[in-house]
């Protein structure tokens, strides 16, 4: 896959078409929301608003299933790294369109994001002298192997991501150029589960990761 | 597979600007909104919860009633049973009492129609004797008869006890009065003459004197002397005898 075209430089910065779509989807999310949202009935919900409530209220027990009593505080990141995904990765059914996803750069952001928080909320629950302390446990020499650990299931999570994205763009580009026009579509149809059961893996693998970091130091001073 | 190290940063950026923008345009005002909705079901649920101990306090209390104006009804019962027994034994003695007196009255005017009824059999007889003696009286007169009533009839009044004169007198002492004499037979000339004289001479004067023959005496004689009336004949003797009868039951 080639390198992502710059669109327009803001100093030295080239600023690639790849952030100018997420810039699009971020502004689409960000007004599709505010138009939703303005108006919520206590009493009589619409369609549109009970969708929106299930939605939300799906992913908060989804979180709330792996960590009782910390989907409130999780839910924003969590949420948001399942819905970026999905829009960004179903951008590239749209004509001209490429998924950010399908870069490198955007999915080990993504990854980069949920190492930090993942310490972030590890810190934050317990402070930093409880939390390092989970990387000496059960023994000082499991430390390498913890550090390693962090940092290849770091990887693995920006790899996979985009791996299977630009896969299946360039599989669907495939089979476009070799057998003509209808038969990608059946392609596409499977482009739609895979940019779900992508965001929901990266999501979950997330949320998990977050989880291991809260639960391994719960479990610790449950211990002590 | 380019790394571009701009995008990197920008993504980064991006992503966090993007949780903001959703955490205050969607999570928040979705959580709220259901946070409000969960409380208003809550809310609806600890009322119908309090309303439903309220129910049961109520369904309790209205038992307990129940229990108690029970308990009530069946003492009020008890009370009017008694009540009711003591009023019927009062009104059997009442009754008993009543027709006690009413037996006694009865009894009382049995013997009363007895008494009446003995008395008038009795009346009836003595009527029946006085008409058979009447009768028997009727064939039995004759002027023989009545020669010695007119006999005993002088005797009495040659007898006559002096307050009884004295009734004659005074009775005899009416102006233009004049005697009647009834006879059941005519009586003879010097009969007349005896009577006239023996009556003037108890009357100290010369009254006119009417003789009249009244076969209904049977026999005897009958003198009017104004109000004083002198009876010495059968048909009176009988009315007498009959009347002395009846009170001498």
């Amino acid at each position: 896959m080639n390198a992502p075209a710059v669109v327009f430089y803001i100093g030295p910065f080239g600023i690639t078409s790849v952030v100018v779509t997420t810039w699009g989807i971020m502004l689409v999310l960000g007004v599709s929301c505010w138009l939703v949202t303005r108006n919520l009935s206590l009493l009589k919900p619409g369609r549109l608003q009970t969708m929106l409530e299930g939605l939300v209220a799906a992913m908060e027990a989804s979180i709330e299933a792996v960590l009782p009593g910390q989907a409130k505080q999780l839910l924003p990141f969590i949420a948001t790294l399942w819905i970026y995904i999905v829009i960004a990765n179903l951008t590239g059914l749209i004509p001209q369109l490429h998924s950010p996803t399908g870069h490198l750069s955007v999915t080990t952001g993504l990854a980069v994001l949920v190492f930090l928080s993942v310490h972030w909320f590890g810190i934050r629950s317990y402070g930093i002298r409880q939390y390092c302390k989970h990387y000496l446990s059960p023994t000082p020499l499991l430390l390498p192997f913890h550090l390693i650990s962090e940092v290849t299931r770091t990887i693995a999570l920006a790899v996979r991501l985009f791996g299977n994205i630009m896969s299946l763009e360039l599989v669907a580009l495939l089979v476009l150029l070799v057998a003509g026009l209808l038969v990608p579509v059946p392609l596409l149809m499977l482009h739609i589960v895979e940019a779900l059961v992508q965001a929901y893996i990266f999501g979950m693998l997330a949320l998990i990761y977050v989880a291991g970091a809260l639960q391994s130091k719960q479990s610790k001073g449950n211990d002590l | 597979m380019d790394f571009d190290w701009t995008t990197f940063v920008l993504e980064i950026i991006n992503f966090l600007i993007l949780v903001w923008i959703l955490k205050r345009f969607l999570y928040q005002p979705v959580l709220g909104i259901i946070t409000r909705r969960r409380a208003g079901i809550e809310k609806t649920l600890a009322d119908a919860k309090r309303i439903e101990t309220e129910a049961s306090e109520l369904k309790r209390k209205n038992e307990r009633y129940l229990a108690e104006w029970e308990a009530e009804k069946e003492v009020a019962q008890a009370k009017l049973s008694a009540e009711l027994a003591t009023l019927r034994e009062n009104k059997l003695v009442e009754l008993e009492a009543h027709l006690n007196e009413e037996a006694a009255r009865r009894r009382v005017l049995d013997e009363r129609n007895r008494k009446d009824f003995e008395r008038l059999c009795e009346e009836k007889g003595i009527a029946q004797g006085v008409t058979f003696t009447s009768k028997l009286l009727t064939r039995l007169a004759s002027k023989e008869l009545e020669q010695q009533l007119f006999s005993v009839l002088i005797e009495d009044l040659q007898n006559i006890r002096e307050q009884d004169r004295h009734a004659v007198i005074e009775a005899a002492a009416e102006p233009e009065l004049y005697v009647k004499v009834q006879s059941a037979f005519v009586l003879e000339n010097e009969q007349q003459e005896v009577l006239s004289r023996l009556l003037n001479e108890i009357t100290d004067r010369t009254l006119p004197i009417e003789f009249l023959v009244h076969s209904e005496l049977i026999s005897g004689l009958q003198i009017d002397i104004g109000p004083w009336i002198l009876h010495a004949n059968l048909r009176d003797e009988l009315k007498v005898f009959s009347g002395v009868l009846r009170h001498a039951k």
